[in-house]
């Protein structure tokens, strides 16, 4: 009883990064909470708003793990099957993350792959023809067959146009060669790369990267600073769910009311296998998302909205935005529920491994010297009511963000709904 | 190593000795031009047999500029042979245009076949 109880104040106190070190180029942290696997990744500022070519920041999540100046692509894949591990690339709008999950004992090796992943990947030109465009290809198809993935892409688009407006996936026919990958890799790899481990102390991930490469600490040049545009688009697609999109942006810091804001709006019902009431939903016809996506510099708030039919979804929407524009006459019990469930989400998101890594690791990254999620939590207990109506107020003030998927004829535009 | 689409070959080790370097390459060079294939403009690399999976496996890494002028070369010396007649002279291949473009794409195939090959049975131990 006392064991578990003690675990359980270790598990929460460990849910950050301690500290923080500098080490040969890197910033390297680590937390080890005893659990049998550990993960170490990579994280570069790679993302799609620091590519100069579009869809060049795809192509070299897709290029991870070929052959290196070490071992060749089979030879990866072959090693790390023996050890029992997992290799994987995550690509984001700001970072790069080059991932290793593996059993204790393995650290040395796993390392050292990701380590020359970032060092001396060969960026072959017959690898790319023959290995990573038709990964890229079969993930723009599946792109194409998920409107709600589409909608984003687009509303990113037309809310912050360049930067953060980049999609995430390349073009289905791109211009970039295998030349535009290997440009792009020497910038975003020369510096500016975070080492996180979990399962891991600190010290060993510390030796063990500082053995494997060192950088020249070189760093990313900063992209420009994101703003909030808006508008509407609408795209044709048939055989898929009809899907509204209805977002606003704010250039900034995301605060945690704008957080507030979406879990407030968030029409799902909190117990499993319960209806949910809201007029969004339209009696459970229609599904509906809400979705905050905060970034460095900016956030995007809004409702992803799908249903079988034209109709469902016109007044889902109208019922979104309704929601959206009365977000500021908030009471007084809702706004406090709203904080508590995104007070857990944010709480939440950090429990898992990639939480963690994908929260935090930002910070680590950004060099910032508070690591831990506590400060996230507690800035929650700040949100009042009239910052929260002031924040929201400003926020549907501005021009909307409107993408439209489906049968075009019918779905709405925005200023239908009372946009 | 009969099996291999280069074949067996000398010329590494000749290469590895200046000696050798020196005595052999006059003959190779009187060899090269002796052989008629630079006279219908072909390239030494056109001569490789292609019907091996290695070979062709290389020849889906060629640059469409390579694969272009490959096809052309290999049309126009398939005509000039209908004829019985070499290219006229200006068309012959020069010494210093005949690169092996397509040789180490092979090698390199090689290698990743070999390589697949070990990892497929590979016996594990454990230590």
């Amino acid at each position: 009883m006392l064991a578990s109880q003690t675990r359980a104040s270790v598990r929460i106190a460990r849910r950050s990064f301690a500290t923080v070190v500098e080490n040969a180029g890197f910033k390297v942290a680590a937390v080890d909470s005893n659990q049998p696997t550990v993960s170490v990744t990579f994280l570069a500022k790679a993302g799609s708003r620091y590519q100069q070519k579009p869809g060049v920041a795809h192509a070299l999540k897709n290029f991870a793990f070929k052959s290196t100046a070490d071992r060749s692509a089979l030879g990866t894949v072959r090693e790390s099957e023996l050890y029992g591990g997992v290799l994987s690339s995550t690509l984001s709008r700001e970072h790069l993350a080059l991932t290793a999950e593996f059993l204790r004992g393995d650290e040395k090796f796993f390392v050292d792959v990701l380590a020359s992943v970032i060092a001396s990947t060969r960026y072959t030109r017959h690898e790319y023809e023959e290995l990573v465009l038709p990964t890229m290809e079969s993930e723009i198809n599946a792109l194409h067959t998920d409107p709600a993935t589409r909608a984003l892409e687009l509303a990113h688009a037309l809310a912050f146009r360049s930067g953060l407006g980049a999609s995430l996936f390349a073009s289905p026919h791109t211009p970039i060669t295998v030349g535009d990958v290997q440009k792009f890799a020497q910038t975003v790899f020369a510096g500016d790369i975070a080492v996180l481990g979990t399962g891991i102390s600190q010290s060993t991930l510390s030796s063990l990267v500082s053995d494997a490469l060192s950088l020249e600490s070189r760093t990313v040049p900063t992209p420009a600073q994101s703003q909030y545009f808006g508008g509407e688009t609408r795209l044709e697609s048939y055989g898929t769910p009809q899907t509204l999109f209805i977002g606003f942006g704010a250039p900034g810091v995301p605060s945690p009311e704008l957080s507030t804001l979406a879990a407030y709006l968030d029409p799902n019902p909190s117990v499993k296998w319960s209806r949910g009431s809201s007029p969004m939903l339209q009696a459970e016809q229609t599904s509906v998302q809400a979705v905050y996506l905060p970034y460095s510099d900016a956030s995007l708030v809004g409702l992803l909205i799908q249903g079988p039919n034209a109709q469902a979804v016109t007044m889902a929407g109208k019922a979104a935005v309704a929601a959206l524009k009365g977000s500021s006459g908030v009471k007084a019990e809702e706004l406090k529920s709203a904080i508590a469930q995104a007070k857990f989400r944010t709480a939440s998101s950090v429990d898992g491994r990639a939480g963690l890594v994908e929260v935090l690791g930002s910070k680590v990254l950004a060099g910032l010297k508070e690591t831990s999620v506590e400060a996230s939590l507690s800035a929650f207990d700040k949100v009042t009511a009239t910052s929260f109506k002031n924040t929201t107020a400003a926020l549907v003030k501005s021009k909307p963000t409107f993408v439209v998927i489906g049968d075009t004829q019918t779905l709405p535009y925005a200023e239908e709904l009372g946009l | 190593m009969a099996g291999r689409p280069l074949g067996r070959s000398l010329a590494p080790y000749i290469r590895s000795s200046p000696t050798l370097t020196k005595l052999f390459t006059p003959v190779a060079n009187w060899y090269a031009s002796g052989s008629l294939y630079r006279q219908y403009g072909l390239l030494y690399d056109d001569l490789l047999i292609e019907e091996r999976p290695e070979v062709q496996k290389a020849l889906t890494r060629l640059t469409p500029r390579e694969a272009y002028d490959r096809a052309f070369r290999i049309k126009r010396a398939s005509q000039a042979d209908v004829l019985h007649v070499p290219l006229p002279r200006e068309q012959w291949t020069k010494p210093e245009e005949d690169v092996r473009y397509l040789s180490p794409h092979v090698t390199q195939v090689e290698a990743e076949m070999q390589e697949r090959e070990k990892w497929d049975t590979l016996t594990v131990m454990r230590k």
